[in-house]
């Protein structure tokens, strides 16, 4: 971790907090602080909007562990999600357990499951990787449709409304501060695994997989264990899918949802937690915005309404592109930019000239 | 600043600027526009059939308020294409009652199942073009109506037909059906609600065969329907994927009687299967709006007046049309009883249609606070020299015991 210019630590215990000057822990109050006041301002549609981030946040800081910090290339997001969001439900239907202990079963469920499939890590790389990890989206999403014993098949799984102290946790409102709060506790339990040794085996596993072997870590240990962490996390973003929705269907978690969960990470920075926010909160918001814009421009310009919704879709898949390109190391970079620029504002050295890091 | 750090950032800005554009201000609801929200699939997987109804609601409304609107107030349809994707329902949903709208009209089964308890919660009659069984319960879906005759019921008059068609043409024992269906909730539904236990009921063996996502081909599918000797396929899918079926099976040379229901009995699958369609037969609870029936002819006036073309449009169309109409008249009753206008109280008038009158168009609609399910009967149409022709009166539902 670079430490910034003209921050000296004197005391072993501040180099290793999380937050290690004011300004960051300011921000980080700030941002907490809006998180809290947020739901009292907002509409039930931007509370919609804000839960589908913060469901889409731990899912994608699952995938990063996996894709980011292990280097690891996984296609079985999607089916992943699915055997949370079908093991939480399945586990409240057929054993009446209260949903937050079969959420927590379904995420087990689901780091079994992912740990199984990530063993051909062991002698599969980069791209032969993805492909044994589409294997596993493929059968999944089969057994998850053909299984009708188990899984009803192509029917929807329709799930009780979890309720606490009399409440309906699932309506938007109440449900923003479940989600909220699982997406916090995620991204802290991840900053702190990366500053841990078995975070660091992680990261040493990424960057050179030889040399970490040299040094005495256990490549195969290491890669399951973060297929592990990182199903996981993908499984509690399912179970929080079925909760929030009421209803499991497998149309929702296809290889299209791994694709997006992939753009997430990449549009956000990869191995970054706040990318996954960020990625998540784009690749959220982005349609939203697409199809308001296009709201706006059919009163205005009605010729254009009929091509509306093709253009709506070609106008995602540019954006994206277009973000690749100006800056391939996400949002993330591009935040710590804004950030660099204002550390010397307004006595930038050059006027402009990002600094690396 | 260097440019490449220029476009990203404004890209940044205009989502966060356009994203927050969703959610205005809640109309006053006495006396301003009566608003109605729509999501339609134009560019997803059911596009093929969801265009033709997009444009019908939206031919609906531009028709009644060429007329005036409805009790003097004009109607303002927001709508959106979803894709056919949930999670765009529901923050279309959630965008477009905040902007006030009071009757929102959904499209798959999937959504509408998913935004029941939404739908609940905010009282917003709620129509889909989903006929899944269940959402007529109004003890399980309680703002949700079904303004045509539901998958199972349809399944279950087609199976009528069936048995019919067999003892005529001199069959003996059983006829065996096979269901060809869609791999959702919305193919299955036939199924799993009645139409299980009414097959069981009229002795009929009925077999189940799935259409994967996306296949373009069925060739396997229908050797092991040929392999279970059945002589009727029922599909419950939309046009495209059965016209590819039907051409599969001709081209098998499969002789079996192809009974399409709903979402697939229409124009385009004559387009799509060409010569094949020849002889399919298909189950409609609302007809090609180009037939002969009196309760059609304002919408064939409209079209003609716009330089449209009725020929051209499907079965989805008069559906489109007539689930805009029977909201508008539930919107017409809750405003004459002088109630302020609200979900409860369209959905208390909705409740009150009785035996209401399409022109022949569809078996009279008669909805209950008991019974969401508008209609229960259909006619049957067979493909003869290229078009869809009917070859029954209105059938209706049998009882399931």
């Amino acid at each position: 971790m670079a430490l910034d210019c003209g921050v000296f630590h004197t005391t072993y215990r501040s180099d290793m907090a999380l937050r290690r000057t004011p300004v960051e822990r300011g921000r980080m109050g700030l941002f907490i602080l809006l998180l809290l006041v947020f739901p009292f301002l907002a509409s039930p549609y931007w509370l919609n909007l804000a839960n589908q981030i913060a469901i889409a946040t731990i899912g994608a800081i699952g995938l990063n562990i996996l894709v980011g910090y292990t280097g690891q290339v996984s296609l079985g997001q999607g089916a992943f999600m699915a055997v949370g969001a079908y093991g939480t439900g399945l586990l409240t239907l057929r054993f009446g357990l209260p949903w937050g202990v079969s959420i927590v079963g379904g995420c087990l469920m689901t780091a079994a499951i992912g740990t199984f499939f990530g063993l051909p890590s062991l002698r599969l790389k980069g791209l032969y990787l993805a492909i044994a990890t589409l294997a596993a989206q493929e059968i999944i999403e089969w057994v998850v449709t053909h299984w009708t014993a188990l899984t009803g098949g192509t029917e929807a799984l329709v799930l009780p409304a979890p309720q606490m102290f009399g409440l309906r946790l699932n309506s938007d409102f109440n449900f923003y501060w479940v989600a909220t709060g699982l997406a916090l506790l995620t991204a802290l339990f991840t900053a702190n695994l990366f500053r841990s040794r078995i975070g660091r085996s992680f990261v040493a596993v990424r960057d050179q997989d030889i040399a970490a072997s040299v040094i005495g870590v256990n490549i195969f240990r290491t890669k399951l264990l973060a297929f592990a962490t990182s199903s996981f996390f993908v499984g509690l973003a399912g179970g929080l899918i079925a909760y929030y929705r009421n209803i499991v269907t497998w149309e929702r978690f296809t290889l299209e949802t791994s694709i997006f969960y992939l753009a997430m990470i990449i549009v956000g920075g990869l191995g970054t937690i706040r990318g996954s926010f960020f990625g998540a909160a784009l690749i959220t918001l982005l349609p939203a915005a697409i199809t308001n814009l296009g709201r706006a421009l059919q009163e205005s310009a009605p010729g254009v309404a009929v091509q509306l919704p093709n253009i709506q879709q070609a106008a995602f898949g540019l954006v994206i592109i277009l973000f690749l390109i100006f800056e391939p190391e996400g949002l993330s970079k591009l935040w710590g930019n804004v950030k660099d620029y204002f550390h010397v504002w307004p006595f930038a050295y050059k006027r402009g000239e990002a600094r690396g890091g | 600043m260097r440019f490449g750090l220029i476009v990203p950032r404004l890209l940044m800005l205009v989502v966060f600027v356009f994203a927050g554009c969703g959610g205005g201000e809640p109309a006053d609801p006495g006396t301003d526009e009566i608003k109605i929200g729509a999501i339609f699939d134009l560019t997803g997987p059911t596009a093929d059939i969801g265009t033709d109804y997009a444009d019908a609601v939206r031919a609906w409304v531009d028709w009644t308020n060429g007329r005036g609107g409805i009790g003097g107030r004009q109607i303002d349809l927001i709508f959106q294409d979803y894709a056919y994707q949930v999670d765009r329902a529901e923050q279309l949903y959630s965008q477009f009652v905040q902007e006030g709208a009071i009757v929102f009209m959904g499209w798959g089964t999937g959504d509408t199942e998913a935004l029941v308890p939404r739908v609940a919660t905010d009282r917003i009659p709620f129509s889909s073009a989903s006929l899944s069984h269940r959402l007529g319960d109004p003890e399980e879906a309680p703002f949700n109506f079904l303004v045509a005759t539901s998958y199972s019921q349809q399944f279950l008059v087609s199976l009528d037909w069936i048995a019919a068609d067999h003892a005529s043409g001199g069959g003996s024992g059983r006829p065996g059906v096979a269901l060809l269906h869609n791999a959702s909730p919305f193919g299955l539904s036939p199924w799993t609600q009645l139409g299980e236990d009414y097959a069981a009921q009229a002795g009929i063996d009925v077999r189940l065969f799935e259409m994967p996502r996306g296949a373009t081909d069925f060739t396997a599918e229908m050797i092991r329907i040929r392999q279970s000797e059945a002589g009727y396929i029922v599909i419950q899918n939309t046009s495209a994927p059965a016209a590819v079926a039907v051409r599969n099976a001709r081209s098998l040379g499969l002789d079996a009687t192809i009974v399409c229901l709903n979402w697939c009995a229409n124009a385009l699958l004559v387009d799509l299967a060409g010569d094949s369609s020849e002889g399919v037969v298909g189950g409609m609870p609302y007809p090609p709006p180009w037939v002969d029936a009196p309760g059609l002819a304002d919408l064939k006036q409209h079209l003609a007046a716009r330089g449209d073309d009725v020929s051209d449009r499907t079965t989805a169309y008069t559906q489109g049309w007539f689930t805009s109409e029977i909201f508008g008249e539930g919107i017409r009753r809750a405003l004459e009883s002088g109630e302020p206008l609200t979900g409860e109280s369209i959905r208390a008038a909705l409740e009150e249609i009785t035996s209401f009158d399409t022109g022949g168009v569809t078996v009279p609609i008669t909805f209950s606070t008991g019974d969401h399910r508008g209609a229960n009967g259909m006619r049957m149409f067979r493909v003869e020299n290229g078009a869809w022709t009917p070859i029954t009166d209105f059938m209706t539902a049998p009882e399931v015991r």
